[in-house]
């Protein structure tokens, strides 16, 4: 059991901000790790009414523990179906999905993501990663994108080193002239800020910075140019102690995917 | 003469010399051939997974495996084919930290990846250091569900699908099977990826009954199993019981592979093991963190890992005693039923397996 009375971790604050994007009787597509965590807790607490669809097919499961993957039990449990893999990414295509999560190693100034390896030699990188898994399909298939990964300039560099899945591209209208469906990424959330992209070069901007970050900090932690909006940024909103409570108690009371590594 | 016009850009990027080891995948004609050849009886094809896997695994097969990630995998069949000693296959993976098993033990030369590892519980070295040391090559990257898609266009006696997923990633750049077109009927240009359908050689299906003919039943994510099952030229049936025909044509709502595509039925309790079987027994979760966390790690503990639960383990049974025994067996049925809604819930507390610290437990 958790330390109920300790401040809010990063992990947490991050699962918070994630949820807030999720609008109530939404269908949304959640992918492993944190946005599982959001996901439940967007429904424990605003949005009771999403209705959550997994990569391994599961879909409106009955709320359970926390999934311990995307293949657990919780993920289906008492699901009135479970989709066969290629008809669950279909759901995308055919526009039933209003909003999914994907994690990322790296994502690019136009928001492209790498999760394949970390080096410029495919054959001899630093480190190979997971690859694609579903990541491209959803990138490949949705409006309303919300990437979701930690922020250091290695994470946010001005390429990726691999393009698991397409963001805007290289910018302006290239991400529809190669033939993508939907439009693309609409935000990434780190532990510091919330992103978004300029609606015509579509280009990374600033949306609204935890407190206590200033523009030239988050400028730091990013390997290109950020771009600015105008007037003053927005703080983005802290976790309540009502959802912390909540997120301790109810949604990840062990803390499978909030609790910092040590 | 080429047979097939590889996406030239993959195949360079890939830095693969002969494209010839790439043909067998999208080989239709040979799948149907052995379809059309393969006993279309309704006979006994029970045997033992030592004899199945001798018959009907080659050197140099392309193999692929059910359910999804460690969810209903053939981890079991698998080791049997490790232990065998089968070399030079070519293996598609989703995961393939599968593969990284095979790959370990020099049975695996050739990968089609669309992911490996296991989720947030770090990243699979064992398949990093493996590639790095070219103990295998990689032969095209895919995503979920573009390869979901190429069995899928199998399933549907479709020579592939035109999708709109991959395009303009790296996907499609280091991918030899893909190719990029227009699509034929748009007025304005637009792009569509020919996903060709795919056929495995083998494919590993472990379900949760099947009867002695082959007739198998999923119960849960059904995955691409269907799809693979239809496309391979090898089936393989493990099943965690084997039960009465009627029992399937009479109790068995579900998903159900027909028996026709199967070459052997092996009955095979706990043959998903490690992973989880729906219905039947949740994961050892301690079993992945210690893969992920002390066998990733380096190659030495990757060897004492493997060493101790596959090389040195004869068959299921002596992995579930290796596991706590019939207190494990409870444990992982109780879990199971209880994340399923089918057991009261119960407390999915445990002691999670760290570099520090180690319970010994698997529950």
């Amino acid at each position: 059991m958790q330390n109920l009375n300790a401040p809010a971790n990063p992990l947490e604050t991050l699962a918070y901000i994630i949820a807030q994007q999720i609008k109530d009787y939404s269908i949304v597509y959640i992918g492993t790790g944190l946005p599982m965590v959001a996901g439940i807790l967007a429904k424990k607490t605003h949005a009771p009414n999403i209705t959550v669809v997994y990569e391994s097919g599961g879909q409106d499961p009955i709320e359970g523990d926390m999934p311990w993957s995307v293949g657990c039990p919780f993920t289906w449990r008492k699901s009135p179906t479970i989709m066969e893999m290629a008809y669950s990414f279909a759901q995308c295509y055919n526009g039933y999905v209003d909003m999914g999560f994907l994690g990322f190693a790296q994502v690019d100034m136009y928001g492209n993501v790498n999760t394949h390896l970390i080096g410029k030699d495919f054959h001899n990188p630093a480190i190979r990663m997971t690859g694609s898994g579903g990541n491209n399909d959803l990138s490949s298939l949705m409006g309303n994108m919300i990437l979701v990964g930690l922020q250091t300039p290695d994470k946010f560099p001005e390429k990726v080193d691999f393009i698991t899945s397409v963001g805007h591209l290289t910018g302006g209208n290239s991400r529809q002239e190669a033939g993508l469906v939907g439009n693309g990424p609409s935000a990434v959330i780190s532990p510091w800020g919330v992103y978004d992209f300029h609606p015509v070069n579509k280009r990374m901007r600033v949306k609204s910075l935890t407190p206590g970050v200033t523009f030239e900090l988050a400028q730091q932690l990013t390997g290109f140019e950020l771009l600015k909006p105008e007037g003053e940024i927005p703080q983005t909103k802290l976790i309540t102690d009502e959802a912390l409570q909540i997120l301790r108690t109810k949604v990840d009371p062990r803390g499978v995917f909030t609790t910092m590594p040590t | 003469m080429a047979k097939y016009l590889f996406n030239q850009e993959a195949v360079a990027n890939l830095k693969l010399g002969d494209t010839a080891i790439l043909e067998r995948l999208v080989d239709f004609e040979s799948a149907r051939e052995a379809h059309s050849q393969k006993a279309h009886a309704k006979k006994d094809k029970r045997m033992t997974l030592g004899e199945a896997v001798a018959t009907f695994v080659q050197d140099g097969d392309i193999i692929t495996d059910s359910g999804f990630a460690y969810v209903r995998t053939p981890q079991q069949a698998f080791y049997e084919v490790i232990r065998q000693g089968k070399k030079n296959l070519q293996m598609i993976g989703a995961p393939n930290t599968n593969q990284s098993f095979f790959i370990f033990y020099g049975c695996v030369s050739y990968s089609h990846n669309s992911y490996t590892g296991a989720e947030m519980r770090g990243i699979d070295r064992i398949f990093d250091r493996a590639l790095k040391a070219k103990k295998t090559t990689i032969l095209s990257e895919w995503s979920h569900g573009g390869i979901a898609q190429g069995f899928k266009a199998a399933q549907l006696g479709s020579p592939g699908i035109l999708s709109k997923q991959m395009l303009g990633s790296d996907l499609v750049r280091y991918n030899p099977y893909l190719k990029v077109i227009q699509h034929p009927l748009k007025e304005n240009k637009e792009a569509v990826v020919f996903v060709p359908a795919l056929y495995p050689d083998v494919s590993f299906i472990h379900c949760h009954a099947a009867d002695k003919y082959g007739n198998a039943y999923i119960y849960g994510p059904a995955i691409n199993d269907l799809a693979i099952a239809t496309a391979a030229r090898k089936v393989i049936i493990t099943a965690e019981e084997i039960v009465p025909e009627n029992n399937i044509r009479y109790n068995k709502q579900g998903q159900i592979i027909p028996f026709f595509y199967a070459d052997a039925v092996v009955e095979m309790p706990f043959g998903a093991l490690p992973g989880s079987m729906p219905g039947c027994y949740y994961w050892p979760r301690q079993w992945w963190e210690k893969c992920m966390r002390f066998a990733c790690a380096s190659e030495e503990n990757a060897k004492a890992f493997l060493d101790e639960w596959i090389m040195g383990v004869k068959d299921q049974f002596e992995f579930v005693e290796k596991l706590g025994g019939a207190k494990w067996i409870a444990e992982a049925r109780r879990q199971t039923k209880a994340a399923e809604g089918d057991n009261e819930d119960i407390d999915f507390s445990y002691e999670e397996y760290t570099l520090k610290h180690d319970s010994g437990l698997f529950y």
